[in-house]
């Protein structure tokens, strides 16, 4: 072995001390999102919610919101959906910017008139300021609607529709009821 | 100055030994929310587990450490930090079979009447007693969807189980491991991670008042889908719509029997009495499985003396009856006996209890 390539004791020292104590700093690794949500923040999930809650608005069954749409998303957002995180970032950005600016509050405190004609605006691609530019407006709701159908009527396995809530909702029992053994002991 | 490779490795491996002992007793000793909720996919599952029974807890209690299983749990914790940095974890983290098995040991430890109970009732069967059993396998070929019930959370196939997958024996465990492992472990029916009852003292200054004060305890009871690997509450199961002939049969909607009906089910056409329909029917129509099943045990010996202090409205004992509740081999069974069965020449007026 030559002298260039040899570790003095010191360096060693030093080396196996940093790499030790680095091992702590994996504790260390403070959740940056709110406990129960991997990537969307309290005001995102708050938007998304809302936005979710005028897609599919409650009656006697759960609207968008309470039927897991915002945590399907938020889970999706951390696997196989992760491509479309920029997208969200981008149109929760614009959305917030637009609402403050035309109403001077956020989306979720807009009435439900508010929030119904400007997802109206978004559908038809008549946003165009801001962060819609490119008809990017049009292209985020029909994402936004097309996530809340997934979570509201998929499998509460991707983490929306708890309890098959929807499947309820319209008449599908689940798991279904059925037996097998066709003999007698 | 001479270097000596052993003593350079000695302080190595005592440093190594030191840092990673102090690391491992550290991490499964604090709070979880300074240790496995570090990573974000643990965080859905922990927020759940906080609001549960089980809240007080270590997450090592029950999922164990990186060291309790061997290598096996070296490897599957080592690949959990690796999924973390690459972004290449599951959807939802699980357990997988040999874990759920061995979280039936861990309940034992707290949970040991329920355990035994379990253990001396019919849900305690194992994977053999199930799936070589000569008489079932003569009258009906072993199918994937035996696994719906029996061995949920087998994650092989049926054909990977037991050999050969025909109606003629003999049969034979495929998978030897499996014979005497459990069929339906604790899990299929309880989750860890779901919403609990918190805590509250009760008011003594109002004694009139604390049943009013009480919430609902949401059910303790699930059902583990093997197909969507997840499981369903009680409550949200579907309520068995069961006929006789073209009659409704009157199902109780108690939210445990639900649970019982996944299981013991009636055929394709919902006709009272087919498949494994126990449904309880004339006499006893309306009543749920839990209200004369133990539910560990399923044991229904102390069921009759429950609801008939002492006698029947006939003015009989019913336990001396003519049921299968005396007899396993009575024609009356007790799920679905009626006045009419014992009372041939018509139901005599109604008598003064003695």
């Amino acid at each position: 072995m030559d002298s260039g390539s040899r570790i003095s004791r010191r360096d060693f020292m030093k080396l196996a001390t940093l790499g030790a104590g680095s091992l702590s700093l994996i504790a260390g690794c403070a959740p940056k999102h709110p406990p129960g949500r991997r990537v969307l923040s309290d005001d995102d999930a708050g938007l998304l919610g809302a936005i979710a809650d005028r897609i599919i608005p409650p009656d006697e069954w759960p609207g968008g919101r309470e039927n897991g749409v915002v945590s399907f998303i938020d889970r999706q957002l951390d696997g196989p959906y992760r491509r479309f995180r920029g997208d969200y970032r981008r149109g929760l950005d614009a959305m917030t910017g637009t609402c403050l600016e035309k109403h001077r509050k956020r989306f979720e405190s807009l009435s439900a008139e508010k929030q119904t004609r400007l997802l109206g605006e978004m559908e038809s691609g008549g946003l165009r300021d801001g962060g819609w530019k490119e008809g990017f407006s049009k292209r985020f709701f029909e994402m936004v609607r097309s996530h809340a159908m997934q979570a509201y009527y998929g499998s509460p396995r991707h983490g929306g529709n708890p309890d098959y809530a929807s499947y309820r909702m319209m008449g599908i029992d689940y798991p279904p009821i059925l037996g097998q053994n066709r003999y007698r002991f | 100055m001479v270097r000596t490779p052993l003593r350079i490795l000695t302080v190595a491996l005592v440093l190594l030994v030191a840092a990673g002992g102090g690391f491992y007793y550290y991490w499964n000793a604090s709070s979880p929310r300074s240790t496995c909720e570090s990573c974000h996919e643990i965080e859905s599952s922990s927020a759940l587990w906080a609001q549960s029974g089980h809240r007080d807890f270590l997450c090592k209690e029950c999922h164990g450490t990186a060291l309790s299983s061997g290598l096996h749990s070296l490897k599957e914790k080592g690949m959990m930090f690796v999924d973390h940095f690459t972004g290449g974890g599951p959807e939802r983290i699980a357990l997988d079979e040999e874990q759920v098995l061995e979280m039936t040991e861990n309940c034992r430890r707290c949970h040991g009447t329920e355990y035994a109970r379990w253990l001396s009732g019919g849900h305690s069967a194992t994977y053999a007693a199930i799936f070589l059993n000569d008489r079932h396998n003569r009258a009906e070929q072993l199918n994937a969807d035996c696994l719906r019930c029996h061995g949920m959370f087998y994650r092989g196939r049926i054909q990977d189980l037991v050999t050969p997958l025909s109606q003629k024996g003999p049969w034979t465990m495929a998978a030897a491991g499996q014979s005497n492992q459990p069929v339906i472990p604790c899990l299929t029916c309880h989750k860890i991670h779901r919403e609990g009852s918190p805590a509250v003292p009760a008011e003594y200054a109002e004694p009139g008042k604390i049943f009013y004060s009480r919430r609902g305890s949401p059910s303790t009871v699930l059902f583990y889908d093997r197909y969507e690997k997840i499981h369903v509450q009680a409550p949200a199961l579907p309520v068995l719509k069961l006929k006789e002939n073209a009659r409704d049969v009157k199902v109780s909607d108690d939210p445990r029997q639900r649970v019982c009906v996944q299981c013991h089910a009636p055929g394709a056409f919902h006709q009272a009495g087919t498949a494994d329909d126990r449904t309880p029917r004339g006499v006893h129509e309306g009543l749920s499985c839990p209200a004369c099943h133990e539910s560990h045990s399923n044991e229904s010996r102390q069921s009759c003396i429950n609801c008939h202090p002492a006698i029947s409205n006939c003015g009989l004992d019913v336990t001396k009856m003519n049921t299968t509740f005396l007899e396993s081999r009575s024609p009356h069974n007790i799920h679905f006996v009626r006045c009419i069965d014992c009372h041939t020449k018509g139901i005599p007026p109604r008598r003064r209890p003695r």
